[in-house]
């Protein structure tokens, strides 16, 4: 297994378990909002992965090796995805699991696109970590990530006490979008890699022209 | 001539500082010496040719290679001690080995852990609890440890107490002794690194203001000692780092062929004696004359 890829594959397990733990409530709700609420802590979950993996890297002795930019990128880029990807089947397939009537087709398109969400947003972070450093990059994320707690939070309590608060996996679009669910998380998917793969190129071409993660 | 690595208008520009348009060959075989003082942008210098750093303008080739092509390829055949080594703090120096040693194409465990054993680096040791010319000898173990055929070091002696220096040096001597391996190194002059130095190049404000082979060089620079008055005025105007004592003066030249025959009646009559000038006394009136 690459060392790299060893080393930062630690943090996105272990976060990935406390998400785990997080998610066994969809396993037992009947209470819709939970369909709503809980994918939203997966931004979240996944922005600290990053943050903890990237607190004590050293891209400075990386740079000693026979390693290049590119293949540091690729791995990195490589982790976020497949944690995104493992968080979604995860989801996914609890939903799917739960065909109950607590969720549908529309809180499939509204999963994959918040995964979606989350895995362009972390992999900018990741750039971000390049371009701007560790150290003022860590204040972002942990930013982000005290902002996304609040924001979950706050939506989870209005949406019970309030009414006609407008819920996300609710909204006209994803409603039309979860006319054909399969179809257009396929879609959304492609996109996203799409996305993913011209933010890998800015990567490549920021972490090599920036000295600021050294 | 072999060059094994060679570099043309390299620029590279900080805020309060600029490394300006540096050109430089390095034949193979050889122990080329980067001196100056402190901010001369001797490791500016040293990171852009380990491909550490990015230029802003220039190019590099190392073995006839450029790392836009076959980075992987070249640093598998370098060996780079930065001036202060970066590993991750936390971990110990075995484990720091596990982690680098799969990206190498020829790593040499046996003679890694062999060099940290002579250098008394405990490999169960947290880097972070090492001291700093502990830090420097392992990452000079690491460059040590995979074949490689051109050594770039960064204040390689910096940390290191007088045994290590010794044994680094001979070490390096020994390293270059089948005239297909190369060291670069940079370092202020003052640490021994100046003994085994042969191609020598000196910084200062970011330009080299001197490249020459080092005996050539201390060919040409000599100390001139001599009594008031006992000095051709031609020779006096020559001199350069004038030190006028009581018991007699002295002063620099770094032409001492041209001035020989001038000085020779002085030399005859016993009113002036001529000295070997070290590499610090030359960059020394490099600086000041700059």
């Amino acid at each position: 297994m690459d060392p790299i890829l060893r080393r930062s594959s630690f943090f996105y397990v272990t976060t990935l378990l406390t998400y785990c733990g997080l998610m066994g409530r969809f396993l037992i709700t009947r209470d819709w909002p939970a369909f709503e609420i809980i994918p939203l802590f997966m931004p979240v979950w996944l922005a600290s992965a990053l943050l903890f993996s990237e607190r004590d890297e050293s891209y400075a002795f990386l740079r000693t090796l026979p390693v290049t930019d590119r293949v540091v990128v690729r791995t990195k880029f490589s982790l976020i995805l497949s944690f995104a990807t493992i968080q979604w089947l995860l989801m996914i397939g609890v939903v799917l699991l739960r065909d109950d009537g607590v969720s549908g087709p529309s809180t499939l398109v509204y999963v994959t696109l918040v995964c979606a969400f989350a895995l362009l947003v972390v992999a900018s972070l990741q750039v971000g970590i390049w371009r701007y450093g560790t150290s003022v990059m860590t204040v972002v994320i942990a930013a982000f990530v005290a902002l996304g707690l609040v924001l979950v939070i706050v939506h989870m309590a209005t949406l019970k006490h309030v009414d006609n608060w407008p819920a996300l996996s609710r909204l006209a679009v994803v409603e039309w979008l979860g006319r054909a669910p399969w179809l257009s998380s396929a879609a959304v998917a492609a996109l996203v890699l799409a996305a993913l793969h011209g933010l890998m190129r800015i990567g490549v071409r920021v972490k090599a022209s920036s000295e600021a993660c050294l | 001539m072999d060059t094994i690595l060679e570099a043309r208008n390299l620029t590279k520009h900080y805020e309060d500082f600029s490394l300006r348009s540096v050109s430089l060959e390095v034949r193979r075989g050889s122990i080329a010496g980067f001196f100056g003082p402190n901010g001369a942008g001797k490791s500016t210098l040293v990171k852009l040719l380990a491909h550490q750093t990015p230029s802003h303008m220039g190019t590099i080739r190392v073995f006839g290679l450029s790392y836009a092509d076959r980075e992987r390829d070249i640093k598998n055949r370098i060996g780079y001690v930065p001036q202060e080594p970066p590993f991750y703090m936390d971990k110990t120096v075995r484990w720091t080995a596990r982690f680098a040693a799969p990206y190498f194409a020829r790593w040499d465990g046996g003679g890694f852990y062999g060099l940290l054993d002579q250098f008394k680096v405990n490999p169960l040791k947290k880097v972070k609890h090492l001291s700093g010319g502990q830090k420097k000898l392992l990452s000079i173990a690491f460059a040590l440890s995979h074949g490689a055929e051109l050594l770039i070091l960064d204040e390689p002696t910096a940390g290191l107490d007088v045994v290590y220096r010794r044994a680094l040096l001979d070490r390096l001597r020994a390293f270059v002794a089948d005239g297909e391996k190369t060291v670069i190194v940079a370092s202020h002059i003052t640490d021994g690194l100046d003994e085994i130095a042969e191609d020598v190049s000196f910084l200062t404000d970011g330009r080299i203001v001197l490249h020459e082979d080092k005996d050539d060089l201390l060919s040409r620079w000599k100390w001139i000692h001599y009594k008031d008055g006992a000095l051709p005025q031609a020779v006096e105007d020559r001199l350069t780092s004038v030190q006028r004592q009581p018991f007699g003066n002295r002063g620099l030249t770094g032409d001492f062929p041209a001035v020989r025959a001038d000085l020779a009646p002085a030399l005859a009559a016993g009113d002036a004696k001529v000295e070997n000038a070290s590499l610090e006394d030359i960059l020394v009136s490099l600086i000041k004359g700059a």
